[in-house]
């Protein structure tokens, strides 16, 4: 396998075109379901709400049909980052909500174990899974045109208040569309130059004390590139009688079906439910349940 | 004699496994003796590039083996740093590639990687740049990105020729450059190969600087090898080049065409020179002064 084509397997970007119910939404209804689940995955606080979520996710996985693995591809370079800021968590959590009962679990030297820190951990690494999946999730059942033009249609009536609507969207589509270019660009550059000895590590992945005089062979070029293509992608966009939003008509025309408003309807509600409702007593009563059991079946065990 | 590249068999697929597979080398047999200067050809995406960054390490043999050097490159253990040192890969555009302030410096990157000596370093840097055509003292404290196309590309190839590799492989070399610049480019290359003994592999669509330098040929296509030779031995075959996309040098062209209108005449010819004489041979003319 080679050591440079790890940037080709990023799967943020990449559009699948599978063809499911999930590829066929709106785009408007898209983003904003996407949001809200962000927004609630985000605020999840309890190991119950996490759990709904991932099951939530993993049943749209199921609806988009997309294979979980492809999408949870782009997870693998970041879990050495995952685990340092777990064991960051696991050492150095202070106790902050002060109506909160922590139990200890451990304490040895400076280092205090609490039912707290725990579930902080348990819930980051929860939501980082299900970031990952969203994310991916997202831009796997969506094109960049229809992302582009859902964008641009949510943010017109801000126009009014002098949002430029329409060139945010267009930097956001361009910068979605180059992402998969500029990475095989340096790949291309990762190569030349450990052509000529450069050392870069294995499977992309770069080594954690490193000087940042061993990027310049890679960055300087890299920025090159991107520059040097802005300036003609502005030419070409100028040659071809862009001059601005202004009065631009579009190929593409946006129609919500009751499909979309039903989706939207269903992930709203479910999203209002999961922030509201307090799982924190379920927690407990799960934990007392599964302890209560699992000293049952110990003591079964013993005897 | 010993080939000092081997390549056998040779599979690859990008992405395997994934909606996006791509299989791009079907079984591709190659040698090269030492100092000998090999083309490869071939339609656009034939497979050339992926076969080349074989020859330094940069892709792995997923399927059939690549033996250069004496090493077998598909050896877990293999010092990559070592056949990168004897191995000189220069991209297309290697002008894209620059990144120090100084042109010096760009140049004694690949030397600096490698932990030679200061003396050392700027020894190579100085016959680098001689073997490129830069003046040493003039152009080496020129900042890199005030100097015209040809003269960063020549910066460039100096970054991978400053290494002194034993085989040297080139992807399309004349690429956007001008008949003049071309034509030193592929003197400098011949230059290399007569002077120091260096193995030159080289990729190219130009058909006119393959006709020139090579002294052996293989026409790769679909990620196979369909044909391999001397130019003489490749060329003329026409039909089978034009049936894949490619064409023959135009003094072929030339020639054949002249047979096709009857003329008793070689198609194996690689030079103005060459068919000029059998022209005013066949036709009993003195030969004139054509340069």
């Amino acid at each position: 396998m080679s050591e440079f084509s790890a940037f080709r397997h990023i799967t943020i970007g990449q559009y699948l075109p599978v063809g499911s119910f999930v590829h066929g939404l709106d785009p408007r209804a898209k983003i904003v379901m996407f949001t809200l689940l962000v927004a609630t995955v985000a605020f999840a606080n309890s190991y119950t709400a996490s759990v709904l979520l991932l099951l939530a996710l993993l049943g749209i996985v199921y609806l988009a049909h997309t294979p979980l693995r492809y999408a949870l591809q782009g997870l693998r370079p970041a879990l050495p980052w995952i685990t340092f800021f777990a064991v960051l968590q696991l050492l150095f959590y202070r106790d902050q909500y002060g109506s909160e009962v922590c139990s200890v679990i451990w304490r040895g030297g400076f280092v205090t174990v609490t039912t707290c820190s725990l579930r902080q951990i348990g819930l980051m690494a929860l939501r980082l899974l299900e970031f990952m999946i969203l994310i991916s999730l997202f831009t796997l059942t969506s094109t960049t045109t229809q992302l582009t033009h859902g964008l641009e249609r949510l943010l017109h009536p801000l126009e009014r208040f002098s949002f430029p609507a329409h060139e945010l969207s267009l930097v956001f589509a361009i910068a979605l569309r180059f992402a998969p270019t500029l990475a095989g660009e340096l790949e291309r550059i990762m190569k030349a130059q450990a052509s000529r000895g450069a050392d870069f590590g294995e499977q992309g992945r770069l080594r954690f004390i490193q000087r940042t005089r061993n990027m310049l062979p890679l960055m300087v070029p890299l920025f090159l590139s991107a520059l040097r293509r802005a300036e003609d992608l502005t030419l070409a966009m100028e040659a071809r009688g862009y001059t601005g939003g202004r009065g631009r008509t579009s190929f593409i025309q946006l129609r919500p079906v009751p499909s979309d408003y039903l989706a939207l309807a269903l992930v709203t509600i479910f999203c209002a439910a999961v922030a509201l409702y307090n799982f924190r007593a379920i927690d407990g009563l799960v934990a007392t349940a599964v302890g209560g059991y699992i000293k049952d079946v110990a003591s079964l065990i013993v005897r | 004699m010993k080939p000092t590249l081997r390549v056998e068999d040779l599979h690859h697929t990008y992405l395997a496994g994934t909606p996006f597979e791509a299989v791009s080398l079907q079984g591709v047999d190659m040698e090269v003796a030492e100092g000998e200067i090999v083309s490869i050809i071939g339609p656009t995406g034939s497979g050339k590039s992926t076969l080349i960054q074989h020859f330094n390490a940069l892709i792995r043999p997923q399927a059939g083996r690549v033996i250069v050097l004496g090493q077998d490159l598909g050896d877990a253990d293999l010092d990559v740093k070592w056949l990168r040192r004897h191995v000189g890969m220069i991209f297309q555009s290697p002008e894209q590639q620059l990144f120090e302030q100084y042109v010096g410096d760009d140049i004694a990157f690949g030397p600096r990687n490698f932990g030679l000596d200061r003396q050392e370093v700027r020894r190579r840097v100085q016959k680098a740049m001689h073997t490129v055509g830069l003046d040493f003292e003039g152009f080496k404290d020129r900042l890199t990105f005030t100097l015209s196309g040809g003269e960063m590309r020549k910066v460039a190839m100096a970054g991978v020729l400053a290494l002194e590799p034993s085989i040297l492989v080139l992807d399309e070399p004349t690429c956007g450059l001008d008949p003049v610049t071309s034509n030193d480019l592929l003197c400098r290359i011949l230059e290399l190969r007569n002077n120091h003994g260096t193995t030159i592999v080289l990729v190219s669509h130009d058909m006119e600087s393959v006709v020139r330098v090579s002294d052996r040929i293989y026409v790769i296509v679909d990620g196979r090898t369909v044909l391999e030779g001397t130019p003489r031995e490749v060329f003329p075959e026409a039909e089978l080049l034009r049936s894949h996309g490619l064409e023959a040098p135009q003094i072929t062209q030339v020639m054949c065409g002249l047979r096709n209108q009857g003329l008793d005449v070689p198609v194996d010819l690689l030079s103005v020179r060459e068919a000029e004489e059998e022209i005013c041979r066949c036709f009993g003319f003195a030969e004139t002064q054509v340069e």
